[in-house]
């Protein structure tokens, strides 16, 4: 290996050469692949890391403000599940590391895992693994190389992250570890999205796989920040690493060892795994032969639905899951100990009262609402896919017309999207009756289907970015959801005028149970994704189809 | 009504001109083959005639029908393989089959299950399992069981074994028989000269050259050699006939037009031996390809 990081390490020098070697290429090659999602989250490094303490320090202007919200926050359950565990919320730098630190890690995370996937089972399954092995590249250059590549990803990331803390006034030397803190679960879940590209033979296996044990990562962190007893759960995932290292409240630097011995091990498994096996497959064989399944063949629709089965079942069966813990979490929230003016104040996050079951749920919700337009997004994302592939060329030489096939893809993931919504608020009701928490059914069944407006908006927009840009469609409907989401965060503690804070839709959101349904809204929401992606069915309509 | 009819037929992508004013007419019934080297076109057009693309000026009708407007009612007559087999990989043979064979209707099924056969694929095998012959087999199958009455087909037989090429053309020959139309695009030039009645040849985008074998092969150049009993004679010059020295005793005549004056000019000397040829298609071809071609003087 000593060899290979050297190789690694001299790609940069190679660069300057006239000739560059095939490690600097390959290197390159991989950093361009991966630039799309490295900008995303490179946006989403140095806007989240300045904006949170920025409007913190404009939100809780005085001493004794802070303390008052640490003091709510600090013995707060719900909030630790999505943030972390809190070390010292009275100050900007405490703050930050714990609302900073604990959403960009969970990015983070992903970010390993998807720039590794990619780099890896991604450019075998397009057959050019074989192409380039097929040259004068070892295995174990074309392997390094591709992790170099992931490497400067998580460079790029920890400088945005730095500058943007930087940009909010935070000290440079705290800011830096901080960003640190946060980038160190980066080599680890890529180190892991190496080892499940040996294993899975396509890129959306490994991506399943690899999105099943980042799942599982968070949820360690999650019992681990919110069960009393369970505290050393927190040792076991790097999440929890991230937050064992303290930034800015008490650093434990000596904790970057186990980032460092993890990636380090799953780093050298994915290239032993990877040094014996045959190109283009994995250590998963795929059936080759299967007897015919002539069920759901009558259409585009019916054929789609089959496609699409699994990923549908895996999102509908890890959101039950995810909603019945959340649920359940939400017995523990409890109104003695959160003064009713602090409450208040953290209305001003837009969440509503967190302070009661019914509050923490609405909060929760909110996100479920995002995750689930995030839903409605992918499965546009699914269809662009059948045109990048061409697959939908072949569907359209037969007398098959272009809305309609748009049409049915909309209405599949409009239904799935029902059904995943409602299944949701049911397991969240079920996980809250188990936690000792008195939430009306019907309450939880219409905080379900409080999510269908704003996931109908985002499909719609998704539909039509997808009919008039269809090459930069994923990036524009996340895009747009990410900015909407994030400016109702924090448009209102930015002191933005009122109408400005409003062009997000999630402002517009009734947060059930804890607010009354926002019948109005919804109906305007639900009304213009109509339109949005009636609107996407004419214009696909007159559009060339675009490959890759 | 015409089974093929395009008018000024131009396609533009960005700065590129991928096609530039097709007239194009295809008689229900003909084989008509659509030659020209990669990047010419043949693909773009395709997709104009489909309706898959949108024409930048012109339009194409499939049996009067326009395949922009209107594709599904245009497409219900048409039996498309694509150059590149773009199918789903998790999906069988078998249920690839079916699909399309339900999408399309009016599938042969007993057709397709003897094309099964006669083409050897292994319909229980995975799309992602199978080689990119196979995978355009299961193309081929899916188009010719329809017995559409216009298969439009882009470089059908690429990745085909010969074996499978010559069945392929038996089923092309048997198509024709069943009065099917049949617009082959390919760079494969025995293939159409096996299977086409009348051929077109593409150069960046336009129609350089077009007609039946008989036609393109009467406007272009005969090929004459002569083998002479001792020293070759030295001839005076004849218009539109270029001759080359084969060896001490022989001569190489490059015809354009009639051979009358070549056979004149002969008479007198002692010629032991005389081959006339016609040129293959890959003469005519390369003709147009050689930069002398002169484009444009389409005849069809």
């Amino acid at each position: 290996m000593g060899t290979v990081s050297q190789q690694a390490q001299t790609a940069p020098r190679a660069k300057d050469r006239p000739a560059r070697g095939p490690a600097a290429a390959l290197t390159a090659r991989a950093a361009k692949n991966s630039r799309v999602l490295t900008i995303a989250f490179t946006y989403l490094f140095v806007v989240y890391s300045f904006i949170q303490p920025y409007a913190y320090r404009r939100g809780y202007a005085t001493l004794a403000s802070r303390r008052a919200f640490a003091a709510s926050f600090e013995g707060n359950k719900g909030l630790r599940l999505l943030y972390g565990l809190p070390h010292d919320v009275a100050t900007v730098a405490g703050y930050t590391a714990w609302r900073v630190g604990g959403v960009l890690a969970i990015a983070a995370a992903a970010f390993g895992l998807l720039v590794a996937v990619g780099a890896l089972r991604g450019e075998e399954d397009a057959g050019r693994t074989e192409l380039t092995l097929a040259g004068i590249v070892s295995r174990r250059t074309a392997y390094w190389s591709a992790m170099a590549a992931a490497g400067g990803g998580a460079l790029i990331l920890w400088l945005a992250e730095f500058a943007g803390f930087l940009a909010a006034r935070l000290p440079a030397a705290g800011a830096a570890y901080l960003a640190l803190a946060t980038v160190s679960v980066i080599p680890v879940t890529a180190g892991a999205g190496a080892v499940v590209s040996q294993i899975a033979p396509t890129r959306r296996m490994a991506l399943e796989i690899g999105g099943g044990a980042v799942g599982l990562l968070f949820l360690l962190r999650v019992v681990a920040d919110t069960v009393d007893s369970a505290g050393w759960l927190r040792w076991a995932t790097p999440l929890g690493w991230a937050e064992e290292l303290r930034p800015l409240a008490g650093p434990q630097p000596a904790v970057l060892l186990l980032p460092a011995a993890a990636s380090v091990a799953l780093l050298w498994l994915a290239a032993r795994l990877g040094a014996t096996r045959d190109i283009g497959s994995g250590l998963i064989a795929l059936r080759g032969s299967a007897a015919p399944r002539l069920r759901l063949l009558s259409s585009p629709a019916a054929q789609a639905l089959r496609s699409q089965r699994d990923s549908l079942t895996a999102w509908a069966g890890s959101g039950a899951v995810l909603a019945f813990i959340l649920g359940a979490v939400s017995g523990s929230v409890t109104p003695a100990d959160v003064p009713h003016r602090l409450d208040q104040q953290f209305a001003k996050l837009g969440t509503g009262s967190i302070v009661t079951p019914a509050g923490y749920l609405a909060l929760i919700f909110l996100f479920v609402i995002l995750t689930i337009s995030v839903f409605a997004c992918a499965q546009v994302g699914a269809a662009r896919r059948e045109e990048a592939g061409q697959q939908l060329e072949t569907l359209l030489a037969q007398p098959v017309g272009r809305a309609g096939w748009l049409a049915g893809r909309l209405l599949i993931a409009a239904g799935a999207t029902v059904v995943i919504s409602l299944l949701t608020g049911l397991l969240a009701w079920a996980g809250a009756a188990s936690g000792g928490a008195h939430v009306p059914l019907g309450q939880m069944i219409e905080a379900g289907a409080n999510c269908l407006p704003v996931a109908a908006l985002f499909l719609g927009i998704a539909a039509l970015a997808y009919a008039v840009v269809p090459r930069a469609s994923a990036a524009v409907s996340y895009g747009i959801l990410t900015v909407t989401f994030l400016w109702q965060a924090v448009g209102a503690l930015l002191g933005a005028p009122g109408w400005l804070v409003g062009v997000t839709p999630f402002a517009h959101v009734g947060l059930v149970p804890a607010e009354p349904f926002r019948a109005g809204a919804a109906a305007v929401m639900a009304a213009i994704g109509l339109a949005a992606a009636l609107a996407a069915l004419a214009v696909f309509r007159r559009r060339d189809l675009l490959g890759d | 009504m015409t089974a093929i009819h395009a008018e000024g037929l131009t396609k533009r992508y960005g700065e590129t001109l991928a096609l530039d004013g097709l007239d194009l007419s295809i008689e229900p019934g003909e084989v008509y083959g659509y030659l020209g080297p990669n990047g010419a076109g043949k693909t773009t057009t395709i997709r104009l005639l489909l309706g898959i693309h949108r024409p930048t000026a012109g339009r194409a009708e499939l049996f009067g029908v326009d395949a922009w407007a209107d594709p599904v009612p245009a497409h219900r007559r048409v039996a498309y393989v694509a150059g590149e087999p773009y199918l789903w990989p998790a999906m069988t043979g078998a249920e690839t089959l079916e699909f399309l064979a339900r999408l399309h209707g009016g599938t042969d099924r007993a057709y397709r299950d003897e094309l099964v056969q006669r083409f050897d694929l292994d319909t229980g095998k995975k799309i992602r399992a199978l080689s990119k012959g196979n995978r355009q087999k299961v193309q081929l199958i899916a188009a010719l069981a329809t017995r559409a009455d216009l298969l439009v087909m882009d470089e059908p037989t690429s990745g085909l074994d010969p074996l499978m090429e010559m069945t392929f053309r038996e089923c092309v020959a048997a198509a024709r028989q069943r009065g099917q139309t049949v617009f082959l695009s390919s760079h494969i030039l025995a293939e159409v000269e096996a299977v086409c009645d009348r051929v077109g040849i593409l150069k960046q985008g336009k129609l350089v050259d077009q007609g039946t074998l008989a036609d393109l092969r009467h406007l272009s150049t005969h090929t004459v050699e002569v083998t002479f009993d001792g020293p070759a004679p030295q001839l005076a010059p004849l218009p539109g006939v270029q001759v080359e020295p084969v060896g001490r005793s022989g001569l190489r005549f490059e015809v354009g037009g009639s051979v009358g004056p070549v056979i004149n000019a002969l008479a007198g000397h002692p010629v032991t031996a005389l081959t006339s040829r016609e040129p293959s298609l890959e003469e005519i071809f390369l003709h147009h390809y050689d930069g002398h071609g002169t484009a444009g003087h389409g005849h069809g």
